[in-house]
């Protein structure tokens, strides 16, 4: 039965070219924080990272943004070495990140006022993904006068504006209480199949990775090595309460205690 | 309490200690016929809030360009820092007799209100910097951002807030150095000089109207301010008195 759920990425070969190629091993002084990562992530995929705290999940992410360059291996994004400046890279962070003195409408035009997009572009494309992400009516609103999931719902417009090559997501409905998450998360699934995008996106919550990703990694502890590479295929949309549902979770939570010596506490 | 000081006044009947009515003719008599030099009390506030400006604009304009720098630059600023922050403990009103010697006229009264006006700037600047918080500089950074973007879009609008702080305190300080300064002589005008003259008189109406005005200068200089912070900083909960 699981096999209808899922497949091993080797086994079942995506036909959509590669946008990332990552082989990474990188280390913090001594301490060994990737032990040769090596995947790749095609156009328009939506790939879950999940591992346990620490498994240097934020690291990765700052490697994969071009932001940090890591101690061995490299990132190829269109088959070139990852950079803020040539590359179209979006993030969506953990921590609330809009900025508190650019109103709704300027926070999620950041990106592409960088991007230097012409006025009219940036207006049209702002006005469209407002509308996308139901924040029509509050383009005026500064940060500090809406809820913390406004906030990331415009984070997550700023992200999806630019039309990146890929799109990185680090833990972004973490701090949200529990029928947000769920809104937001299903919310993230409407833009993406609107927008389209390639994204990354890390999780330490497996339902999470189950309901939103067309594949999960999932990774051990530090140093982290890839556990599983899967290809989830539950058709969209999916419903956690299924049977279908219930067990892959249980099976990716299963592979993931099997990394966690006993006694650590993850 | 006028009330009281009135009667109060009136029942001493010294000429040392005047009443709120004799303080407004002095003040009357001072806008019609001018002082006793023959300067008009608006010659003698504007040549004082002329001082203030230009020495003021200059604390301004070094003290937040270097603020920044040393608050971008952590190592430059430890470095130089023993050289630095002593100055800040020299109250400007010490520097006067230095003053005197080295600078004439304008460039003195210029001198001595930067020196108030430079620290407080400065040092919001310094301070700010270390407030910008690195997520809103990686939020630029991940789209290929520039240093230059990052500094005027990012660290200039988190700063700005400490560094309009910085000037009330800064006009504040230079307000008061003015009219000490003044005092110590060099020109006929300015609302220090005024006062000087009438209490060498021992005409105390006229000195206390130089009083009352310097204080109101000052507080109406604040007011400016904080309604220019009001607008800037509308993004924020509330502004900060």
């Amino acid at each position: 039965m699981a096999a209808t759920l899922t497949k091993p990425a080797a086994e079942a070969p995506d036909p959509r070219p590669v946008k990332v190629d990552v082989d990474v091993s990188h280390r913090y002084g001594t301490l060994p924080v990737h032990d040769g990562l090596k995947f790749t992530v095609r156009e328009n995929e939506f790939l879950c990272l999940c591992g346990p705290s620490g498994c240097g999940k934020t690291t990765l992410l700052d490697i994969l943004a071009g932001l940090l360059e890591p101690t061995g291996g490299r990132v190829l994004v269109h088959g070139e070495p990852v950079n803020p400046k040539r590359h179209n890279i979006s993030f969506v962070f953990q921590e609330p990140s809009t900025l508190p003195w650019l109103s709704v409408r300027d926070n999620v035009a950041v990106g592409l006022r960088i991007k230097k997009r012409s006025a009219d572009d940036v207006r049209s494309t702002v006005d469209d993904i407002l509308g996308v992400v139901n924040l029509r009516g509050y383009e005026n609103y500064y940060p500090h006068q809406i809820s913390g999931g406004m906030k990331q719902r415009v984070a997550i417009a700023r992200a999806f504006a630019t039309d990146a090559d890929v799109i990185l997501m680090d833990e972004p409905f973490v701090s949200l209480d529990q029928p947000t998450r769920e809104r937001m998360q299903a919310e993230v699934l409407s833009i993406w199949a609107r927008k389209k995008g390639t994204v990354i996106f890390v999780t330490h919550n497996l339902e999470e990775a189950v309901f939103l990703g067309d594949r999960a990694i999932i990774l051990s502890a530090k140093p982290a090595r890839i556990l599983a590479d899967v290809r989830i295929l539950l058709p969209r949309p999916r419903n956690t309460l299924s049977p279908e549902f219930t067990r892959l979770r249980a099976q990716f939570a299963n592979l993931l205690n099997a990394a966690v010596p006993a006694g650590t506490g993850g | 309490m006028l009330l009281l000081w009135q009667v109060g006044a009136a029942e001493y009947r010294s000429p040392y200690l005047p009443g709120p009515g004799d303080i407004y003719s002095a003040f009357v008599e001072l806008v019609r016929h001018g002082d006793i030099l023959g300067n008009t009390l608006w010659a003698n506030i504007g040549a004082s809030v002329y001082r203030l400006l230009i020495g003021f604009g200059l604390g301004v304009v070094f003290g937040v360009p270097l603020g920044l720098l040393m608050g971008l630059y952590k190592s430059v600023y430890r470095n130089i820092r023993a050289v630095v922050e002593p100055f800040r403990f020299i109250p400007p009103i010490a520097w006067i007799p230095l003053a005197i010697i080295l600078f004439t006229g304008l460039t003195r009264y210029a001198f001595l209100i930067f020196l108030g006006a430079f620290f407080p700037v400065f040092t919001a600047a310094l301070i700010g910097v270390a407030r910008v918080e690195p997520i809103h500089r990686k939020v630029t950074l991940v789209y290929g951002a520039s240093k230059v973007y990052v500094l005027t879009h990012v660290v200039l609008p988190t700063v700005l807030p400490d560094i309009l702080g910085g000037m009330r305190v800064g006009l504040g300080t230079a307000w008061m150095t003015i009219v000490a300064a003044e005092l110590t002589g060099g020109s006929a005008i300015g609302l220090g000089r005024m006062m000087v003259n009438y209490s060498e008189l021992l005409r105390i109406p006229e000195v206390v109207v130089a009083m009352v005005l310097i204080g109101l200068i000052g507080f109406l200089f604040n007011e400016i301010l904080l309604l220019l912070e009001k607008y800037l900083f509308r993004w924020r909960w509330q502004v900060t008195l």
